[in-house]
């Protein structure tokens, strides 16, 4: 008679125990998020985080040390979002040193590879691909940076007390063995005399849509300059923008969209000429067809 | 082996699979946390970040709506906490220094309502 019952009641274990594992993890012992990274953020702290990056690199100029506070983040394309968030920053009237700031490290960034960190040792330092940029607790793996006289990037790892598993600190990062560096070029805008105007052209090229104001904004050696910040200005409205955002078309170009029928004001915010009158063009294809043009104001340093 | 004995066997066993589900197959993924949440290194990191940009700009009212993201705790607190992790972990001596001038302004910081900030 007992045998005819089966073995159900295990199966009624089962799911009780599974019950109870839930229960424990749930109520009594519920997850506590501690020891968290900043690629866990909320989107809109990471946004936060990342002005903060930005920010801390006008004022240190230490791009490595940035490189390494961003890919903690673990963006998929770091130019873009810092772009992007630029932009948006301005879009949404946040001060504009943000937006520089976001803006300049973008194109830092664009512009330059890994270059040697300063070895300060214990300080918390830019360890590119790294995951910890601060000195180590015991029982997380601790990283070593060296540089030879040939330009490398030589990461090592060290200690090899690797972290418990329990935590929710990472693993250490991978490492690559050895990052050649390339020279570096200088980020940030070539201090001096103002800039002027050195030219105001109507550009017709008819695949570009919509009607531009463009700056283009060159050192007195004819580089371009990014993190120029021009300042446009209509009946009723004001915007910023700054040269750089667009490596693809030079690092010193940058460009605003006009609406047809208003007339735009244009500056430097460093100062310097304003160009009035600036307001949708048409032109007039070769088959007699009319489309926007856009305006190219170049300014030099002398 | 007893009913019982098996029966709670079997307790054990879904609990244990239960936990090797949530541990091993399907852990815990930290999205969308806050700042105060943060790893003590990062905590830090970030502090410093906030000490080198009030370096830069010396706006003591906007470090300290930074630091408010760090969780209810005082900025004070916070800044202190940070700069004891940095001196025990041998931050160099410029970036503690930043710190320490930070935490000093900020324990002296009349707000512009004139009381004392937290």
């Amino acid at each position: 008679m007992r045998e005819e019952r089966g073995p159900w009641y295990l199966l009624t274990g089962l799911v009780i125990g599974a019950v109870l594992g839930v229960l424990y993890a749930w109520g009594l012992q519920p997850v506590q998020y501690t020891n968290t990274t900043p690629a866990s953020l909320r989107a809109d702290f990471k946004d936060q985080y990342r002005a903060l990056i930005a920010s801390a690199y006008m004022a240190d100029g230490d791009l490595v040390r940035a490189r390494a506070r961003l890919e903690l983040l673990k963006d998929q394309d770091v130019y873009q979002v810092l772009a992007v968030q630029a932009q948006q920053s301005l879009a949404a009237g946040k001060a504009p040193q943000e937006a520089r700031a976001l803006g300049m490290l973008a194109v830092a960034l664009g512009q330059s590879p890994p270059t040697l960190p300063a070895p300060a040792s214990g300080s918390p330092s830019a360890l590119p691909g790294g995951e910890t940029i601060a000195p180590l607790a015991p029982g997380t793996q601790a990283i070593t940076l060296t540089h030879t006289s040939t330009a490398t990037l030589v990461i090592t790892p060290s200690g090899a007390t690797s972290t418990p598993a329990s935590q929710t600190t990472q693993s250490g990062p991978t490492l690559a063995p050895t990052i050649t560096l390339l020279p570096t070029r200088t980020p940030s805008p070539t201090p001096g005399a103002p800039f002027a105007l050195k030219s105001e052209e109507l550009f017709c090229k008819d695949d570009l849509g919509t009607p531009l104001v463009i700056v283009q904004a060159y050192d007195a050696a004819g580089q371009g300059v990014p993190g120029v910040e021009a300042v446009v200005e209509w009946d009723g409205g004001e915007s910023h923008f700054f040269t750089g955002l667009k490596p693809e078309l030079g690092t010193g170009y940058a460009d605003f969209a006009m609406t047809p029928g208003v007339v735009y004001t244009l500056r430097l915010a460093a100062g310097g000429q304003i160009i009035p009158n600036l307001t949708p063009t048409e032109c007039e294809a070769q088959d007699g067809g009319r489309y926007w043009g856009s305006w190219v104001l170049v300014f030099t340093q002398p | 082996m007893s009913r019982w004995i098996r029966f709670l066997l079997a307790i054990v066993i879904g609990a244990a699979g239960g936990l090797f589900y949530g541990w091993v197959v399907n852990p815990v993924k930290y999205v969308d946390t806050t700042p105060d949440t943060l790893r003590i290194d990062y905590k830090s990191d970030y502090v410093l970040m906030v000490a080198e940009s009030y370096s830069a700009d010396n706006d003591l009212a906007l470090a300290a709506r930074r630091l408010a993201l760090l969780g209810d705790t005082p900025p004070v607190d916070t800044v202190r906490e940070s700069v004891l992790f940095a001196e025990r972990q041998g931050y160099v001596d410029s970036d503690v220094a930043l710190m320490r001038q930070l935490l000093s302004d900020l324990q002296t910081w009349t707000t512009p309502l004139g009381t004392q900030a937290p």
